[in-house]
This record gives C-alpha cells, structure tokens and sequence, in this order.
C-alpha cells in the first residue's frame, strides 16, 4: 500500500499567520498566550492564546466583504486552509483528482451565536448567522474559501482530539482510495462559551500554564486553525510535488473513565500511542520527540505522563507541550500541533516546553525547556486527548 | 413497517420508551434526554446483535446536545457569565454520546463523532464502512442521535425549515411550499465483518459527495454500481429523504426523472419526521424491507408503484441529500 505522505500545511494561532511565522516564534521562545483582546468576556485576568487578528482583519486578508456574515471560527479554518492549498500547489488544482475537505470543530458558530442569542429568539435581524451556528455549517464556510472546491467534506466534533481524528479519517480514505487528496485538520475561535464552561471546571490556570510542572495549575484556552494536505505518495509524485514527511502510524481509543477527567493510568492515551506505534510498524524507541497534549491541568500531565511510561519506560524520548505557546486550542490542537511537529521534523528542531520549573513527583522525565536546533528527527509522535476520552495518537516520520 | 404511526404536528416527538431495561433510574436522574436516548437505542442494539463489545462505536449528530447547550448559554448570558453549571457544560458536547455509551461499556475501542448537518449520520457509517472494508474493526456500533427544542424549532422556522401549518400526507407528498415537519431521532445500528443469523442485509458500498450537479450524481451512482458488478435494472428500489419541502425534493424529483425512472422510490420522512439525523432512518428502512423480504405499501412515495410491486427486495440503494451541498449513497443488499 501506498506511503501516506504530507504535502503541504497552513497554521494560524497566537504565534501568528503561518508556518513562517509559527516557526519563528518556536525559536525564539516567545509565547503567543497573553491578556484577552478580541474576546468580550468578563473574565479578563484569564490569560489565553488569542490569534493576533481582529475579524475585520482576517476578513481582509481572505478578500471577504465587510458585509458577508461568517463566524471567527471560520475566518481561522480558510486562513489556514489558504495557505496549506497553496503550499500544496492546489491552487489552481486537476479537477479530475477527487479531493476531501475533513475539518474538526466543537465551537462551531458559538462565539456569534452567544452574542445574537437574543436576536436568534425573538428578532430578525441576525437570522444568517443561525444558520452559521452548527459544526457542519463552519466547514461549509471553510470549503467555500477554496475556489477550486472540493468534492467531499465532513466534519468531526470530538473536543479536543477532533482535528487529529480528522487526519484519521483522511488515511483511511486514502488507503481505500476513496479520495486523491485530503485536507485535514481543525479550527476553533475563543468563545465565552467554552471559557466559562472550562472555567466552571476549574481547570483554567490564572497565570500562564506550565505544562508538566509539579506546580500546575490548569490550562490556557487558545484559538487557531491548521490543516495539512495529505495523499498518497504516488499521487504526489505524479503531481511533481516533494512530499514534506509521511503520516507513518496513528491510533484513536477510548479512555472510558470519566466525562472529563483521565484515568491515573492513562490507559485511553497508552492504548492510542501503542496502536500508531503498531500501525507505523515502529518500536518506542524510534521516536525521537514527543509534542504532548500536555495542557497544564493536574490531571492530563499526570495521566499523560504515567501512559507515556508504560509505553517508553526508562528511554523516553525528548518531550514537550507547545501549549505554552498556543494555548490549548481545543479542537484545532490536533492539527496545530501537527503543523509543529512536522515543521519540527523538517526544520530540525525540538520546541520548548515553557513554565517549566520542577517536575511532577511521579514521572521520570522532565520536558524539554529550551528549543534544540540542528537535530535529526526521524519520527515524530503527536497526542490529543479529548474530554470524553477520546485519545488519539499520530506519528509524522521524514520519507524513507 | 407495520403499523406507521401518523404525524399529527410540525413539532413531533419522540416516544419515549420505558428506559428501565438499559438505564438504572438513578443514572437516568442524572442524563439529558438525548444520551439517555442514544444508551437505550445502543443497548438494545448490542443485544440484538449479540455483541457485548463493539470494536468502535461511532455517532453522527447534527446539533449535538441542545438541552444541556441551552442550558448553560442562557445561564451564561442570565448570569453574565458567573456562577455557571459545570454538568451542563461538561455534557453539551458534541462527543458526549460516544463518550457516554463508551463510558458505560467500558469500551476502549476507537471512538468517534461527527457533526455535519444532514450527513452526520452517513459520515460516521462510511467511517465504520471504510475500517471494516480495512479490516481495522470486526463490529462497530453507528448512531444517529438529535433532538430538537423548542427554541432551536423557532429558530430554524426563522430559516424556513417547517411548514407553518401542519400538512396532511397528501399535501406533504405534492412538496409545492417550502418546509418540513421536524422529528427527533435515535437509531443505533450494530455492523459487522461477518454475517450472522439476526443480520438485516449487506451494507455493500457506499459515497458521499459535495454540490454535485445531477450528471455527476448519475456518474457516482454508477460508480458505486459498477464496482459492485451492478446495473440500474438490478437496483429494486430506491430510498429517498423527500420531506415536503419544495427545494429539496426538487433534487429527487430530479434524480427520478432522469435517473430512477424505471425504480419504484420510497421515503420515511413522512414518519419520522426532519432531522439532521434523519437519514439514519432511510437505512434503516432499506435494511429492514430486505430482511422482511417485502416493502409495506405505507413507503411507496407513488401509491402507483406500490401497487405494481410484487418482487422480493435483493438490492436498494438509499438516497440522502441536505440542502443540495452534501449528498450520500448507501448501497444495502440481501
């Protein structure tokens, strides 16, 4: 069967518009989360990872009128749906080539609707944006940013590890050839919505996170949106393009613990990270880095931690969560991260685990803290654990 | 199939069963109305399928949790933002039911959601479809779950999803006004590599497909044909989600006309109503004509073509559309 190889990618998020610029701001160490500018919540002291543009702004950038109703979330999806069709030189596109559009959500329209709410009930004067509410509707919005369009969409909605479930889904179509080229991945705004939602949790942290630190103490929410361009590696040939790396493994599993918290083994995440091993038909220790779901809370770094051991043991490869930098992007985090550990992988370098100061008691590992330049990545495992358990794993290799 | 129970409102709900057989009353206390749903519809699936542990379980959901989002944005915008019910928001999520029915089976199998409008449903069958074809999974457990409220109703009767009167079936059957009557949904529907004795039909082939003009729908059609070793005279009947509404049965009469002249074409919307869920029942419909190995009189969308039908069903294909941007295929065989 044909290698599934990666040929392009777009990523917007608080690091800013693109892989350039995203790649940039992982080297230099700085992190996009900061204080709440664009989001008209209350909860101001809450820091998070705002994408650094204004709607108006993302509108300009995409040619969208001023007048044309779409939701930030889609605003965020086809940024970064542009740049990853372009870097996949699909723009234009051989029409004759069946491409798939899978996009993950769990926001949806939320952040508009939760304005217009009173409107949607008992005025007209915000009906198009009912319409816009649902999950469906955003990736409707998102295709229709490509003008070559697609013959295929869908949209996954599993929380946190929505957009990782989406390049999933974008295997399987292509091993069965049910599709030439795939762009996979996730988008979601802010919204007062999930902030209070988390925040009713109490697992948002006040100060900025500090991923598998002893001290945590909950999770930055971020915004963004990536997808990467997928197909199998005689399709990319023919098209002349030099693929980016391979998706080599990848695994989804269900944790059946709680609706929310993970189980203390982490038998969900174990089970996901042992399936892409298997499936990548590679062993622990070729894995050369690890980018962790590892959002902060007290409970995903230790569970995260402990299902890391089980499958690495003693030899655990350099790890670190770029949610430092991000934000925990929520439904966007599967692709995001992906972008970051592909740019990794080709780029030759480690990002930092930021806020790190004294490691948890029970693991035996601390996270990378500073970015490592100059190093040979061969594989690449990305985890994105959503609430619900569903956990799902991938793992992104350079092209034998 | 055998006593159809008529709609007699454009807010229809469901019939709630007597949830004691799948859910102990203290849990029950504790769930909305659409997971409590989903775990009766999945337990009762699993049984019949004899199958204690599904490999996935895999759920389509157009609204995800209407109740319990409700719930949480009015206390949200009632309480700015203060003081706000954890429980509602930990279970509007859209994974909420893939999760609960996981949670309760204790089942670490893949697990997936999707959330695409009228083709929600048809998503999460062509994923279970796609990794059985792999050989990734032996069973797999699909639903369709989606409520309706009565603001989300108001709201969509503002997008002109409902007739605003309710619609005797003749009327419903002519489709000249915009608007459908809304129902609520949960089916659950086990899928297996292999057949068994309680097994419905063959889920043989399956596509979905995006704004496609009629040409490239008859070219899809053949496509799933062809590689089933088909043709059009095999197909015996024809399952579409005509509902009432001008535009989008406009796009079957379409495919009719110069697709399925010859195919006597059935609909379920008249039953069960409009949801995004609701092409979950056009399956199922097609699936259980040919167990039975006949099609009730009450599916036949032209009283004509009942009355000429007289074959056993071997191969129906099922026919779904939303709003003419995402259409889907599904292909059942006995």
């Amino acid at each position: 069967m044909s290698n599934i190889v990666v040929t392009g990618l777009g990523i917007i998020s608080a690091l800013g518009m693109g892989a350039d610029d995203t790649y940039a701001r992982l080297l230099e160490g700085r992190s996009g989360i900061g204080k709440m500018t664009y989001l008209k919540s209350k909860h101001t002291d809450l820091p998070v990872g705002e994408v650094p543009f204004s709607d108006e702004e993302l509108r300009e950038n995409l040619f969208i009128r001023k007048d044309a109703s779409i939701t930030r979330t889609s605003l965020l999806g086809a940024a970064a749906l542009r740049e990853a069709l372009a870097s996949a030189s699909l723009l234009p596109r051989d029409k004759s080539l069946k491409m798939a559009l899978i996009s993950g959500t769990t926001v949806g329209g939320m952040e508009k609707s939760e304005q217009y709410y009173y409107d949607f009930l008992h005025t007209r004067e915000k009906d198009e944006y009912i319409a816009l509410h649902d999950c469906g509707a955003c990736t409707d919005m998102i295709g229709q940013a490509n003008p070559y369009g697609f013959e295929m969409m869908t949209t996954i909605s599993t929380a946190c590890s929505s957009a990782a479930n989406a390049i999933i889904l974008g295997a399987n179509m292509l091993k069965l050839n049910r599709a030439d080229i795939v762009v996979v991945g996730g988008t979601e705004c802010l919204s007062k919505f999930h902030l209070d939602g988390f925040n009713s949790l109490m697992i948002l942290d006040h100060e900025p996170c500090r991923p598998f630190d002893k001290n945590r103490n909950g999770l930055n929410l971020g915004e963004g949106a990536a997808y990467l361009v997928m197909e199998r590696e005689e399709t990319a040939r023919q098209r002349g393009i030099d693929p980016l790396c391979q998706l080599s493994g990848y695994g989804n599993r269900c944790d059946a613990f709680h609706q929310t918290a993970s189980s203390p083994d982490g038998e969900g995440a174990y089970l996901s990270m042992m399936e892409a091993l298997a499936t990548a038909g590679l062993q622990p220790s070729d894995i050369d880095y690890i980018n962790a779901h590892g959002t902060g809370t007290p409970n995903n770094d230790e569970s995260e931690g402990h299902a890391m051991m089980r499958v690495f043991g003693d030899a655990m490869p350099p790890v670190s969560s770029t949610k430092s930098y991000t934000g925990h992007t929520t439904s966007a985090s599967g692709g995001v991260e992906a972008a970051i550990c592909i740019l990794a992988l080709i780029r030759g370098f480690i990002p930092a685990n930021l806020n790190f100061s004294e490691k948890i008691d029970s693991l035996n590992f601390t996270p990378v803290t500073e970015v490592k330049q100059g190093v040979e990545l061969n594989h690449v495992l990305t985890n994105s654990f959503g609430f619900g358990g569903n956990d799902s794993s991938c793992i992104f290799s350079k092209i034998s | 199939m055998e006593e159809p129970v008529i709609p007699d409102s454009t807010f229809m709900q469901s019939q709630e069963p007597d949830y004691k057989p799948f859910i102990s009353p203290m849990e029950a206390r504790r769930m909305g109305t659409l997971v409590k749903r989903a775990l009766a519809t999945s337990t009762d699936a699993l049984r019949k399928g004899g199958c204690e542990m599904p490999d996935a379980i895999i759920s389509g959901t157009g609204l995800g949790c209407v109740e319990h989002t409700e719930k949480f944005l009015n206390a949200l915008i009632d309480n700015d933002e203060e003081c706000l019910p954890p429980t509602s928001f930990m279970q509007s999520t859209h994974n909420t039911i893939s999760s609960q029915i996981a949670l309760r089976l204790k089942c670490h199998g893949y697990n997936s959601t999707y959330s695409h409008r009228g083709t929600s449903f048809d998503s999460a069958l062509f994923d279970a479809f796609m990794q059985l074809s792999l050989g990734k999974i032996g069973t797999a457990l699909v639903g369709a779950h989606d409520e309706m409220t009565p603001d989300y109703f108001l709201m969509l009767s503002k997008l002109g999803y409902w007739k605003s009167n309710f619609y005797m079936l003749e009327q419903l059957r002519k489709g000249e006004e915009e608007g459908s009557i809304s129902g609520s949904c949960s089916l659950s529907m086990l899928l297996s590599a292999q057949k068994q004795e309680n097994t419905l039909c063959e889920l043989k082939d399956m596509s979905l497909f995006y704004c496609p003009g009629i040409l490239q729908s008859k070219h899809a059609i053949n496509e799933i044909l062809l590689r089933n070793n088909l043709s059009i005279k095999n197909i015996d009947a024809v399952v579409m989600g005509l509902s009432g509404d001008l535009d989008n049965d406009d796009v079957y009469h379409e495919l009719k006309e110069h697709i399925f002249q010859d195919i006597p074409v059935l609909w379920y919307k008249q039953l069960f109503g409009e949801s995004f869920g609701a092409s979950s029942f056009g399956v199922y419909v097609g699936a259980e004509c040919l167990r039975a190995g006949r099609i009730p009189e009450h599916l036949f969308f032209n009283p004509k073509e009942a009355e000429t039908f007289q074959k056993e069903p071997k191969n129906i294909l099922v026919y779904n559309h939303f709003h003419d941007r995402d259409h889907s295929i599904v292909l059942l065989t006995k």
